[in-house]
C-alpha cells in the first residue's frame, strides 16, 4: 500500500506537466539526463554545471564564450603581483542565497575546498592537475592566491571555481548547494524535476523568469516534441534528424571529434599508417551525410576562438590513393598493416556515431587497413581513453569527442599530447618540451607557442586523424530569446533568456 | 495446499539466490568504476583512497560478506553516483513500474479475453481474422518505435496527450500504458484463442450447448476456466517481464521507475543500487511466480494433486 501511494504520488502531484505550464513565468528547460549532483565542485561534469554554474552558484571570474576574454564576476579585478601570486579583489554588497554576506574568507574556503581538499573534486582533476594552490584572504575583500610555478592562466583556471560560502561541508560533498546566483533551488524531486525560484536579493541584473524548472528526458526525439508541443521552452542537444528551423538553432558547442591511434602498437606505431588514416577519412562526406551538415572538417584538437587554434592548419585533403600508397610503403618495410585494429566509441556519445564508426572502418579497410569496431558504454570506453590504458587488447583506434570549453590548448595538450598525458598513448620528448615551454608563455606568445605545439603534432606525432568540429543543435520555443553559445552546453545561464514579448515578470 | 506452497517456496528461492549472487559477481566483473567517478587526473593514491572508501579494494567474497550482512539489515549501501542510500532510491523508483505494470496487465488480460473469446467462438469468422490480425501487429511492433509514434502522433501532430512525463492528470498515463501494453495484449489474444478454441470443441461444452445454453454461458462459464491455465501462465511471465523494468517507456517517457534506474546503475557501474533493485525485483518476481502457481493450483486441483506428499 505504502509503494502504491508514493507511486501516485509521483503521478499525480501536478496537474502542469513536468516542466510545468506554459504560463510565461517559468522558464522551462529539458535537459538530457538528471544530473547526478549539484555539487559546486563537481560542476565541470556537463550535467551538474549545466544546471550550476552562474545560475546557483558563481564563480570570481568567467569567460565571455565569444571572445576567451575574462570578465569579473564576483571579483572586481585581479592581477599577477608576482610571478608566482595572484591578487584577487573582491566584490562587496554580495550576499549568498542563505543570507550569509560574501568575503574574501568564502572564496579562499572555496577555492581550498575545491582545490586543495580530500573532496577529490572532478574540477580539481580537471582544471588544476597536481597543481596545489596556496589561498590567503588578505583583507576582507581582498585574496591571493599562490601557485608553486608560475602560472599565467590563473584567473581562466578560478573561472571553474564556484563560489560557496564558508559554512558548507568539507567532509562531503553537498547535493543541493547555496550559492550566490540568480538562482536558489527550491525542490529537488529525484526523477521528476529540479525547481529553481529567482534569488530577488541578486547582486546583479535581476533575471526575466521569476521561476525555473528543469526535467530531463534521455530521447532527442521526446524533447524535440516537447518544444514543438510547448511543453519545453528550451531543450538540450536535439538530434539533427529532429531539428527544423522553428524549433531549434544551431550553436558552436567546442567539441572536437577524432581518432587516438595507439602509437605504441603496430600498425599504428608507424607515422606513415597513422598519417594514411586522416587521409583516408573524407571529412567532407561524413559531416554533410552523418552529422546534418553542422560540423566542420577540424585539421586540430582545439577549434577556433580557444587560445592556442592554429588558423593556419587545414584538415587532410580526402586522398585515398595517397593513402594506400603510405600503407603499401609502410607493408613493404615490414609493418604488419594487416593486424587488425579496433576502433572503438562510445555508445550514445554523440548523435550518429555509430553510422560515423562504420564509415570510418569502411574507409581505413580501403586503404588496406583492417579494423573491426567495438561499441562501447562509457564506463568501458573510459577504460580505453585513460592511463592506466588496457593491456593487451592490440592497436586501438578510439573515436573521442574532446570538449575545450576551458579556452586555452593547455588544457587540451596537457591531457591528450604530452606523451604521458592522461588520456595521451605517446608522445616525443620535442612535443613534451615545446608543452612544457608554451605553459609558462602568456598573451600574444602563449597563442603562437600553442599553435606551433599543435602543427608540431601534426606533421612529427600524428597521434590524431581528427574528424569535425562539432556544432549543437538547442531546442528553442517561439515563446523564448536566447542565443546560444559555445558554453550552453556546460553553462546555459538562465538570465540570459528572456521572454519573446520583452516584458519583465 | 500448504505443502504445495512450501514446495513452491523452496524451488522459487533457490534461483532467486543464484540471481542476486551472480549479479552481484558479474558487476564486478566489469571493472572498478573509479574512473567513472574520480577526475581525469586523480593520483594513484586518491584512487586507491577511493577504492579502500568503498571496498572494491576487498576480494569479491569480503565484499559479499559485507553486502549480505548489510542487506540482512536493509542497509544496501549508498549510491557512488548521488550519495542517497541505495534502498530508499530503489524503493523510490519501484512504486513507479509496479504501478505501470499492474494496470497494463489488468487492461490487457481483460482485453485478451473478450477479444481472444470471441475470435474464438467462431474460428476462421470475419471477426477472427480481424483478431488475429490485429494480435500479431500488436505483438510484433516494436515498443521503442511505437512509443516515439505515439509521442508525435497523439502528442504533437494531434495535440491530444502530453509527449511525456509523470505529472499531470489521467491523460500522462495514455502513452506509457499503450506502449506497455500493446505486446501483452497481442501475445495474450493469440494465447486467449489458441486455448479457447480447444477448450469450445471439449466434449463438455458440446453438452452444455446441447443442453441449450447460451452463448455467453458457454463461453465465459465453462470453456474460459478450463482455458484460463495457460492463459495464467503466459500472463505471469508477461508481468514477471514489466516488472523486472518497463526500460523503454521509462526511458522515452521520463518515468523515474526501476528499469530506468538498473540501466543507469549498469551503465554508472553504481554498484550498491544496481544490487538493491536486482534483489528487489528478485523478490518481486518470486512472489510473483508464487502467486500464479497458487492460482494454477486453484483453478485446476490437478496441479495441487500432482504434488506427492
Amino acid at each position: 500500500m505504502t509503494l502504491l501511494t508514493s507511486a501516485c504520488a509521483v503521478a499525480n502531484s501536478d496537474t502542469a506537466g513536468d516542466a510545468g505550464s506554459a504560463d510565461g513565468r517559468t522558464l522551462r528547460v529539458v535537459l538530457t539526463q538528471e544530473p547526478p549532483t549539484l555539487e559546486p565542485c563537481e560542476s565541470s561534469l556537463t550535467a551538474t554545471g549545466v544546471v550550476v554554474r552562474s545560475n546557483i552558484t558563481e564563480p570570481l571570474v568567467e569567460r565571455e564564450p565569444s571572445t576567451g576574454k575574462l570578465q569579473p564576476l564576483l571579483s572586481t579585478g585581479w592581477r599577477q603581483t608576482e610571478p608566482t601570486t595572484w591578487t584577487f579583489d573582491i566584490r562587496s554588497g554580495v550576499n549568498f542565497q542563505n543570507g550569509q554576506p560574501f568575503t574574501a574568507e568564502d572564496a579562499v574556503f572555496s577555492i581550498d575546498r575545491a582545490v586543495n581538499s580530500d573532496l577529490a573534486c572532478n574540477v580539481d582533476g580537471y582544471v588544476f592537475g597536481d597543481e596545489k594552490l596556496e589561498v590567503r584572504a588578505v583583507s576582507p575583500t581582498r585574496l591571493t592566491v599562490t601557485t608553486e610555478k608560475a602560472d599565467p592562466i590563473l584567473p581562466l583556471r578560478l573561472s571553474f571555481v564556484e563560489i560557496v560560502p564558508r559554512t558548507t561541508s568539507t567532509k562531503a560533498k553537498v547535493r543541493i548547494p547555496v550559492g550566490t546566483g540568480p538562482y536558489a533551488v527550491t525542490s529537488w524531486q529525484t526523477g521528476v524535476s529540479i525547481s529553481l525560484a529567482r534569488n530577488e536579493k541578486y547582486w546583479g541584473k535581476a533575471p526575466a523568469y521569476p521561476r525555473a524548472r528543469y526535467v530531463w528526458r534521455s530521447d532527442a526525439s521526446v524533447r524535440a516534441a516537447m518544444i514543438d508541443k510547448g511543453e519545453a521552452d528550451i531543450a538540450m542537444a536535439l538530434d539533427p534528424m529532429d531539428a527544423t528551423g522553428d524549433n531549434s538553432v544551431a550553436y558552436p558547442n567546442n567539441e572536437t571529434t577524432a581518432l587516438r591511434l595507439d602509437g605504441r602498437e603496430a600498425p599504428l606505431n608507424d607515422i606513415r599508417v597513422r598519417k594514411a588514416i586522416g587521409m583516408a577519412i573524407d571529412r567532407q562526406g561524413i559531416a554533410d551525410a552523418l552529422l546534418g551538415g553542422l560540423a566542420k572538417p577540424a585539421a586540430q584538437l582545439v577549434p577556433p576562438g580557444v587560445v592556442g587554434h592554429n588558423d593556419n592548419l587545414t584538415p587532410t585533403p580526402y586522398d585515398v590513393s595517397a593513402a594506400r600508397a603510405l600503407v603499401e610503403q609502410a607493408a613493404a618495410d615490414g609493418v604488419p598493416v594487416h593486424r587488425r585494429i579496433t576502433l572503438v566509441a562510445r555508445n550514445g556519445q554523440f548523435a550518429g556515431i555509430a553510422e560515423v564508426a562504420e564509415a570510418l572502418q569502411y574507409e581505413m579497410a580501403k586503404v588496406g587497413l583492417n579494423v573491426r569496431i567495438r561499441m562501447a558504454d562509457t564506463a568501458t570506453h573510459l577504460q580505453y581513453q585513460l592511463r592506466p590504458l588496457p593491456r593487451g587488447v592490440g592497436p586501438v583506434a578510439l573515436l573521442i569527442m574532446h570538449g575545450n570549453q576551458a579556452g586555452d590548448a593547455a588544457f587540451t595538450t596537457s591531457q591528450y599530447l604530452l606523451s604521458d598525458g592522461p588520456q595521451s598513448t605517446f608522445g616525443t620528448q620535442e612535443l613534451n618540451r615545446r608543452i612544457a615551454a608554451a605553459d609558462t608563455r602568456s598573451g600574444k606568445d602563449r597563442q603562437k607557442a600553442f599553435a606551433s605545439v599543435l602543427a608540431h603534432q601534426n606533421t612529427e606525432v600524428a597521434q590524431y586523424a581528427y574528424l569535425a568540429h562539432m556544432r549543437g543543435l538547442l531546442g528553442l520555443s517561439p515563446s523564448v530569446r536566447y542565443r546560444p553559445d559555445s558554453a550552453t552546453g556546460d553553462e546555459m545561464r538562465l538570465s540570459e533568456v528572456r521572454p519573446a514579448t520583452a516584458g519583465r515578470h | 495446499m500448504g505443502f504445495f506452497l512450501r514446495k513452491r517456496v523452496v524451488s522459487s528461492a533457490i534461483p532467486l539466490v543464484f540471481v542476486v549472487l551472480g549479479v552481484f559477481c558479474l558487476a564486478r566483473l566489469t571493472g572498478n568504476p573509479v574512473d567513472l567517478y574520480l577526475p581525469l587526473s586523480a593520483t594513484a593514491q586518491q584512487r586507491a583512497e577511493f577504492s579502500a572508501a568503498h571496498g572494491f579494494d576487498d576480494s569479491i567474497a569480503v565484499q559479499l560478506w559485507d553486502y549480505l550482512a548489510g542487506a540482512a539489515h536493509l542497509d544496501f549501501g549508498t549510491s557512488l553516483r548521488t550519495g542517497e542510500s541505495a534502498g530508499s532510491m530503489v524503493l523510490q523508483a519501484f512504486p513507479v513500474t509496479l504501478q505501470l505494470a499492474g494496470v497494463t496487465m489488468l487492461l490487457a488480460i481483460l482485453g485478451a479475453l473478450v477479444v481472444g473469446s470471441l475470435a474464438a467462438y467462431r474460428p476462421n469468422s470475419l471477426v477472427d481474422r480481424i483478431a488475429g490480425l490485429l494480435s500479431m501487429t500488436a505483438a510484433s511492433i516494436p515498443d521503442f518505435w511505437f512509443a516515439i509514434m505515439g509521442v508525435l502522433v497523439f502528442g504533437v501532430g494531434l495535440d491530444l496527450l502530453p509527449t511525456s512525463g509523470t505529472l499531470g492528470g489521467p491523460e500522462i498515463w495514455v502513452l506509457p500504458i499503450a506502449t506497455l501494453l500493446i505486446r501483452p495484449f497481442g501475445v495474450l489474444v493469440q494465447v486467449v484463442r489458441g486455448s479457447m478454441v480447444g477448450a469450445l470443441s471439449a466434449p463438455y461444452v458440446k453438452v452444455a450447448r446441447s443442453k441449450g445454453a447460451d452463448a455467453k454461458r458457454v463461453v465465459f462459464g465453462h470453456a474460459l476456466r478450463n482455458s484460463a491455465t495457460p492463459v495464467l501462465t503466459v500472463a505471469g511471465d508477461l508481468t514477471v517481464g514489466l516488472v523486472n523494468g518497463a526500460v523503454v517507456v521509462e526511458t522515452i517517457f521520463g518515468w523515474p521507475g526501476i528499469g530506468k534506474l538498473m540501466i543507469d546503475s549498469i551503465l554508472q557501474r553504481d554498484f550498491a543500487v544496481l544490487q538493491a533493485a536486482v534483489l528487489l525485483t528478485a523478490v518481486t518476481i518470486f512472489a510473483l511466480n508464487i502467486l500464479v502457481d497458487v492460482c494454477h493450483a486453484l483453478i485446476d486441483p490437478r496441479v495441487r494433486q500432482a504434488v506427492p506428499a
